[in-house]
């Protein structure tokens, strides 16, 4: 787990990017989401998501903004913009293309 | 349980600046973390564990955040004052023992009458000595050139600190001289020289002091 853990985390930005091409959504809320689509096998850390937030930010990918929700709680979305749409697919793309790699260099016959 | 939380987060952040925002959602996150846990049945002690293990390292955050921008270079120039941190105080520490040193001469070459003489080596250990002081300071000028945005507190104050040494120098030696030639009370006066060697160490202290408060806030 720990080292598919730091496979996943080297990806944290095109996941978060990933997450909110769905829609605006808050650090708990995409953290939940990844815990459920991997049955709960892996999850961020806060001071990981806000860390990504932030350099997502900062290049432009995603803006962020204070909203209420019911009971008195602030929090703050995040909501991808143009630019990380199109970062996004770089990133995707890049992704396909490194899986059809490893998956070449992992091939044995032994394991099949 | 959730005012432990709330306590822990802030215990968490505390100390650092401009990071009300990060807090807050860092809170937040976590309280929906624990609702959750005790939503699916946990207890409120494994909740708040949980929640608490959830944060993960805040030095992440606070490395790239809190100091804002200096931050980038911050850890650059630090190391680069360590690095050079050895050589300034060798420098400073030989040359405050020159001109400890240098009143030797000064009492030996007095008792054979040759006072005179001893003056000059009084003089000219004193200049070896300035002249190590003024290379210290030099290198460390560089330091700063070469990293050009550390913290702007660290230089200016740096150099205000080196001219009030010098300038207490340059006072010590001039009201040595006066004293000495109106006197005649070499045995005595000598005694400023030392005085203006701890007083130089006094002041250095206090700015390395204020300056190692700043980096800790």
């Amino acid at each position: 787990m720990s080292i598919a853990g730091d496979l996943i985390r080297g990806h944290t930005d095109a996941i978060i990017l990933a997450r909110l091409l769905r829609g605006d959504s808050y650090g708990y809320e995409i953290n939940k989401m990844i815990s459920t689509l991997s049955s709960g096998r892996f999850e961020l850390k806060e001071a990981t998501l806000y860390t990504a937030f932030k350099r997502l930010e900062e290049t432009g990918c995603i803006r962020s903004y204070w909203g209420d929700s019911g009971a008195g709680a602030r929090r703050r979305y995040y909501t991808i913009t143009p630019e990380g749409r199109l970062t996004c697919g770089k990133l995707l793309e890049e992704w396909k293309e490194t899986k059809e790699i490893m998956d070449k260099l992992l091939e044995t016959e032994e394991w099949k | 349980m959730k005012d432990k939380l709330i306590q822990y987060v802030d215990l968490l952040f505390a100390g650092a600046r401009d990071i009300e925002d990060i807090k807050q959602e860092i809170l937040q996150n976590t309280l929906d973390r624990y609702d959750d846990l005790i939503a699916e049945g946990r207890s409120p002690e494994s909740a708040y564990r949980m929640a608490i293990s959830g944060i993960g390292d805040i030095n992440e955050i606070l490395g790239q955040s809190s100091q804002a921008r200096p931050a980038a270079s911050a850890p650059l120039s630090r190391k680069k004052e360590e690095r050079d941190t050895p050589t300034k105080k060798l420098l400073r520490a030989v040359a405050i023992g020159l001109y400890m040193i240098s009143l030797v001469p000064l009492i030996i070459l007095s008792e054979m009458h040759m006072a005179t003489l001893g003056f000059c080596a009084v003089l000219g250990i004193c200049a070896v000595a300035t002249v190590l002081i003024v290379l210290g300071s030099k290198s460390q000028e560089q330091v700063s050139y070469t990293a050009p945005a550390s913290p702007k507190t660290s230089s200016p104050r740096k150099a205000l600190c080196d001219s009030i040494c010098r300038a207490v120098w340059v006072a010590a030696l001039v009201l040595f001289f006066l004293l000495s030639f109106l006197t005649g009370a070499w045995l005595i006066t000598w005694l400023i020289l030392p005085v203006a060697g701890a007083v130089q160490g006094l002041i250095k202290a206090i700015f390395d002091l204020k300056e190692a408060t700043e980096h800790e806030t």
